[in-house]
């Protein structure tokens, strides 16, 4: 797998036009930890000027494969699948830190790094599929709740898939391609039993994890003849065409949607967001400094598990950003993001909202 | 790397100023840090050579604890190598005696925008894309647009007198800046006057630009900026003569007509660069025009010009292909569509007045091309830094096929550059305008400065008694 991605690391060794941009540079101000610095590493352990140890190891295991670098490429170099192919070696080699070993055996005994559940398929059939995930079924399961709701107001009722199974990408952000393309396998085989003519998805990391993980690290093709959607822009789109009205709160605070985890690897879904709260919201939202292209991670990422301390400041990072432009409630969709922001949102005195809650409960 | 107690006791004292997080001892980050952008190690390193590496590197949070980096580095005679963004195409960030690697990106706080002077005051080690997009929320900007500007640290671009692509009528970043902060090589901190345009004493602020870290680390600074320019206008025009282009340049400048860019690639770049990465196909010399500002002035400034032009017969390419390349004019930088290894290459620049250029452009190419023809080396250039009394020369050599071993490799770029550097000096040009001298061009300081080297050395024992700051660079010895 390795010498598959050879010449991207061999691109980015060099190249320092991303770096602005990285949210892991940006929180850790280290030149290692950046997407240069992670190619160097690479190409360095290739050529032999460094060997696989805690030192490089620690490296490699620092970048949040968040996509931010990818997305303000001008030539595309897919540099975080680079990464986690030099994790899976690094795997392969049994030198992977004990925290990715640990997450790893509860991805292959559970599918999941939250709890001893294996995934209930519901075994139902319909038009519609909805991904669940981990995160959402474990972390915050009102979402689901809320987006049923949601879609049944627009006469989409939909079968539940992958409730409590990761959609592939923390196994393979770690590093275990194998177990990450099973756990993916999984899913669409679920989704073609449900006889699902599309297949609607809670955040942008599922989206990114279907449409372009699952071919471009694992060689999975998705299923001809059904399609992908992401929830939030086809509220919005259903909205926009008139299927779909909210009420307006009366008051609110001065709020900010952030941008979830994975958003810049979905460059055509930044409106759809701010189109829905403009909808029910009192007064127009503040915009966070680091948006749109260059909209950091919220911490949840594979990150959390190899290097905690990363990640909490990842999250402090958003945090202190939506401080900046005067917001005191935060509203975003993913179960993930949302559990994240909550869990440090006290120390900075912000609120956090989720996204489909608030939609839901607003439903005219 | 230093061995025993006398490691651990400098390794100690530096944790004890910086704390334990923003010190590394560790292999990878030192082999991280022992490069910067420019071929020289990339080579080295690319071939599975080890280079000399920091042998700490440190990432302090205040001018207090650089002060007191300074004072230990004194203390056991040890060299500090400041670090901005490692953007240097000439080594003037590599730590080639090893030493204390001072990392400055934690330093980037922008302390204050002034939006009635149009002034920003910020920390140096702030990254330029990033304080611009800051700038652009209020309408503002800082008119510094190098290639760099994603990577490179406010710092870094005053400290070798970095140029950006809208120079021609901004200025080069040591004309945007109004004061600074320095941290001197013995500890001490020194601020220099509120502005530079005054006759209250010698103008000594200007001796920390161009030093690249070897007076000093520059730790602040205020800088002048600018309304975002409510129009832009770019063309491009294509003359089938160098020369009458140059003297489009030449008339433009110098009847006052302020083209915010004018980007003149010589034939071959024509043919190779604005090819591959814009699309066009043209035999000649494309030449782009951008004027700027209050939209009536910009277009009577670009007819201006463009009659000019025509009566050089040029050929109107029209606006796309100037809007074009300034909407593409940094893809030039992304790899695989920049120079980039196994290559050879190197960037030659350089700058002189008008009645020279012409003659040491081709001078340069003739020497290069056929001193080095057994290597099928190519030699391009651009003009893109215009001055009213000339214009800067960007050349580059390039060999895609360099010999594979390291050494073999290094002294045939040595030659390069040896031959390329005489050409320059012999027509009346500086060694470069704009990329610094690093550890490059080191070797060619005192033919540049001839008598005047001594008195720069004398300086330079001044202020840095125990020669501490980045030794190897700028002529500078260890």
């Amino acid at each position: 797998m390795i010498e598959n991605v050879i010449e991207t690391t061999e691109n980015c060794r060099y190249c320092l036009m991303c770096r602005h941009v990285c949210p892991v540079g940006h929180v850790t101000r280290k030149e290692t930890l950046t997407p240069h610095g992670w190619g160097l590493t690479i190409a360095s352990l290739r050529r032999g000027l460094l060997e696989i140890d805690e030192s490089s190891v620690d490296v490699i295991y620092s970048c949040a494969d968040c996509g931010t670098c990818r997305a303000n490429c001008v030539t595309d170099q897919p540099l975080p699948s680079a990464i986690a192919a030099m994790r899976a070696e690094i795997a392969g080699q049994g030198q992977a830190p004990l925290a990715v070993v640990d997450i790893h055996e509860k991805l292959q005994a559970w599918g999941n790094p939250y709890s001893n559940e294996v995934p209930e398929e519901s075994g139902k059939a319909a038009e519609v599929a909805l991904f669940v995930g981990d995160d959402a079924h474990f972390l915050d399961s009102n979402s689901v709740d809320a987006v049923k709701r949601l879609l049944s107001a627009v006469n989409v009722k939909p079968v539940l898939v992958g409730v409590g199974r990761n959609n592939g990408y923390l196994a393979s952000s770690l590093g275990f391609p194998e177990t990450a393309a099973k756990l993916a396998r999984a899913t669409l085989d679920e989704l073609q039993r449900s006889g699902a003519k599309s297949m609607l998805v809670l955040t942008p990391g599922d989206y990114y994890v279907f449409h372009q993980l699952h071919d471009e690290r694992l060689g999975l093709s998705w299923p001809e003849g059904i399609s992908l959607l992401e929830v939030i822009p086809f509220l919005a789109e259903q909205m926009n065409a008139g299927n779909l009205t909210f009420n307006r709160l009366s008051d609110t605070m001065p709020f900010a949607y952030v941008d979830p985890t994975h958003s810049v690897r979905v460059s055509t879904r930044y409106d759809a967001p701010r189109q829905l709260l403009a909808a029910v919201m009192p007064m127009p939202a503040r915009e966070l400094f680091w948006h749109r292209e260059r909209a950091h991670p919220c911490g949840n990422v594979a990150l959390q598990y190899t290097q905690p301390h990363i990640a909490n400041h990842l999250t402090y990072s958003r945090l202190g950003d939506a401080l900046e432009s005067g917001a005191r409630l935060l509203i975003t969709e993913d179960p993930g993001s949302v559990t994240h922001l909550q869990k440090h949102a006290g120390r900075f005195g912000l609120r956090i909202q989720g996204l489909y809650k608030l939609l839901a409960d607003q439903l005219a | 790397m230093r061995v025993g107690i006398q490691n651990e006791m400098i390794r100690s004292e530096l944790e004890e100023v910086v704390g334990r997080d923003f010190i590394s001892v560790d292999k990878t980050d030192q082999l991280v840090y022992s490069t910067d952008w420019s071929w020289m190690p990339q080579m080295w390193l690319d071939r599975g050579q080890e280079l000399r590496t920091p042998d700490y590197i440190v990432h302090p949070g205040t001018i207090e604890e650089i002060s007191d980096i300074m004072e230990i580095a004194n203390k056991y005679l040890i060299p500090v190598i400041p670090f901005g963004g490692g953007s240097g195409t000439q080594g003037g960030a590599l730590p080639v005696y090893g030493g204390i690697m001072v990392d400055l990106k934690r330093l980037d706080k922008i302390i204050e925008i002034d939006e009635k002077s149009l002034t920003v005051t910020a920390e140096s080690g702030i990254i330029l894309s990033q304080l611009e997009w800051v700038l652009n929320e209020k309408g503002l900007t800082l008119p510094h647009y190098p290639a760099s500007a994603n990577c490179a640290t406010l710092g870094g671009c005053l400290a070798p007198r970095g140029t950006g692509t809208i120079s021609t009528k901004y200025g080069k970043a040591e004309d945007m800046v109004l004061n600074m902060e320095v941290v001197l090589p013995t500890g001490e901190v020194i601020q220099t006057p509120i502005v530079p345009q005054h006759a209250s004493g010698p103008d000594f602020f200007r001796l920390f630009l161009g030093a690249e870290g070897t007076f000093g680390i520059i730790t602040k600074a205020t800088m002048q900026l600018d309304y975002i320019p409510e129009t832009r206008l770019l063309r491009a025009v294509l003359f089938d003569d160098l020369g009458k282009a140059l003297e489009a340049g030449r008339q433009i400048m110098t009847k006052r007509l302020t083209p915010f860019v004018i980007r003149l690639y010589d034939p071959n770049s024509t043919r190779s660069r604005v090819r591959k990465i814009l699309g066009y196909e043209l035999d000649g010399a494309y030449m782009v025009l951008g004027f700027d500002g209050d939209p009536d002035i910009a277009a009577l400034q670009e007819i201006k010009a463009m009659e000019i032009c025509t009566e050089l017969t040029a050929t109107d390419l029209g606006r796309e292909p100037g809007e074009k390349w300034w909407e593409h004019r940094y893809d030039f930088y992304y790899p695989p569509q920049n120079l980039k290894l196994p290559w050879m290459y190197g960037t030659t620049e350089t700058v002189t007045t008008y009645d020279k250029i012409e003659n040491l452009y081709w001078s340069e190419k003739r020497a290069v091309e056929e001193g080095f023809a057994d290597w099928g080396v190519q030699f391009i250039g651009h003009f893109s830094h215009w001055f009213h009394w000339g214009v800067m020369l960007y050349c580059r050599f390039i060999i895609e096929d360099p010999p594979q071993d390291p050494q073999v490799a290094l002294r045939l770029h040595n030659r390069i550059w040896n031959t390329a550097m005489t050409a320059v000096l012999e027509n009346g040009g500086m060694i470069n305008e704009h990329h610094g001298v690093g550890l490059k061009l080191s070797r060619y300081m005192r033919r540049q400065y001839g008598d005047s080297w001594p008195f720069l050395l004398r300086l330079k024992n001044t202020i840095d008694p125990n020669g501490i700051m980045n030794p190897g660079k700028v002529g500078f010895g260890s």
